[in-house]
């Protein structure tokens, strides 16, 4: 059996800081993420070196509040899910979420990580589209994704 | 394209509007005229010989032949993209191509898919995609006394400031999609000229019914539905993404479901004139 890998973050992603949340572009998947501040500040530790227990020492001083490693586990299966880090060789033990809420409480100091992602849109999707009866040449430009045999869009 | 060149053209235009290059080219004579009021806002005759694009637009002359159906056809460099017995239709088709390309090819600047208006020196920002209602609390917006900046595209500068894209309103007004065109003079408001910093981003959707009453979102969600209305993501995520950061700073984020667009625009102005008065003590 494989020994567990530490997690790593991808490094071809690009991020803004809003606050402290962070915003990451997938170039290779046109997705966009939302990383909350615990998602965050995990993602930005996860090198590849540190072990999750490691992670969440680090995390506690920069927070100045306990963090399980429970979380940092939860913080790498949301981040995994979302495909922001590299993939491992072994897959990874799954936390669930409400094994995490179990140990820490529901009312932890630390908010739980979440990462909240949506689909970059085509410049055809995300500007004004045809409405239906207008001539069109492809499916892309009709609001109902449809152009019709007649070059129409339609429903 | 070789083809297309060859069936002689009556007219052309080369134009620039937010440094992206366009020509267009009618076979038949008087119809450039009825393009041009089509074209993006602030757009400029340009001197290039060369263009990003060309719109080469086919109209069918006044010669009758019996059997044949008189055809208008636009194509796009070489691909058609839309072909209609009337030519109102494949010059709407025009306009939304023209005015998508531009948004997606504008090298300084970020569209967003919103409406805008300007009030108290600030923007609020409406994003949403076709048929969200952005047009009609815009209109309710401008009613209230605010300005016109678009109802289309917001228009984001390197410094996140929101630029006017101001064309004629597009209403609908009843079951059909057609839109009927309106100048923001029509509901009493005037026209923004001038860049604003952003105020207040309103995410909503109509819900008969609903009553407008807004959660607010954090400013990294608020970013991330931003990034979602964004035309040119995928081809420029890192400019977009810094543009949106400027953009957002300091901003109020709104996201609910609205009932009419009357109440709700009513509702978004006394928390905009809020905010701005907060920031201001």
């Amino acid at each position: 059996m494989k020994e567990q890998q530490n997690p790593k973050a991808r490094v071809d992603c690009l991020s803004r800081e809003f606050g402290d949340e962070t915003l990451v572009y997938d170039k290779q998947r046109n997705v966009g993420h939302c990383l909350n501040s615990t998602a965050a500040a995990a993602w930005k530790l996860c090198d590849g070196n540190r072990s999750t227990s490691e992670v969440a020492g680090i995390l506690t001083q920069q927070l100045s509040a306990p963090v399980d490693e429970s979380l940092v586990r939860l913080a790498v299966e949301e981040l995994a899910k979302a495909r922001l880090l590299v993939e491992p060789e072994a897959p990874r033990r799954r936390t669930s979420r409400r094994d995490v809420i179990r140990t820490l409480g529901i009312a932890g100091a630390i908010a739980l990580p979440l990462v909240t992602s949506l689909v970059a849109p085509t410049p055809a999707r995300a500007a004004s589209c045809l409405k239906n009866g207008q001539p069109c040449g492809s499916n892309a430009q009709c609001c109902s994704g449809k152009c019709g045999t007649g070059g129409h869009c339609g429903a | 394209m070789k083809k297309l060149n060859r069936l002689g053209w009556a007219e052309g235009i080369a134009v620039s509007a937010f440094g992206v290059h366009t020509g267009i080219r009618v076979s038949t004579a008087g119809v450039l005229p009825r393009v041009l009021p089509l074209l993006p806002p602030g757009w400029k005759k340009s001197r290039r010989t060369t263009v990003q694009r060309l719109y080469s637009l086919v109209v069918p002359g006044t010669s009758q032949r019996a059997g044949l159906r008189r055809m208008n056809i636009l194509y796009e460099d070489n691909v058609r993209i839309a072909r209609d017995t009337d030519l109102d239709q494949v010059l709407a088709a025009l306009e939304t191509d023209l005015h998508r390309y531009t948004a997606e090819a504008a090298p300084s600047m970020t569209f967003l898919h919103a409406g805008v208006v300007g009030w108290q020196g600030r923007a609020i920002l409406i994003p949403g995609r076709s048929l969200s209602g952005k047009t009609t609390l815009v209109r309710e917006m401008l009613r209230l006394g605010a300005t016109f900046y678009s109802d289309e595209f917001a228009v984001v500068d390197d410094f996140g400031m929101v630029h006017p894209f101001s064309r004629p309103l597009g209403i609908r007004e009843d079951s059909t999609f057609a839109q009927t065109k309106y100048s923001a003079e029509t509901f009493g408001a005037a026209s923004g000229e001038k860049p604003l910093p952003l105020g207040t981003v309103v995410l909503c959707k109509y819900k008969a019914g609903a009553r407008w009453n807004p959660a607010s979102l954090s400013p990294g969600l608020g970013a991330l539905e931003l990034m979602g209305n964004s035309i040119a993501v995928r081809t420029e995520p890192q400019h977009t993404l810094r543009r949106i950061q400027e953009l957002v700073k300091g901003v109020v984020f709104l996201k609910g479901a609205r009932g009419e667009a009357c109440e709700s625009a009513a509702s978004i102005l006394n928390i905009a004139t809020t905010d701005i008065g907060r920031e201001t003590e």
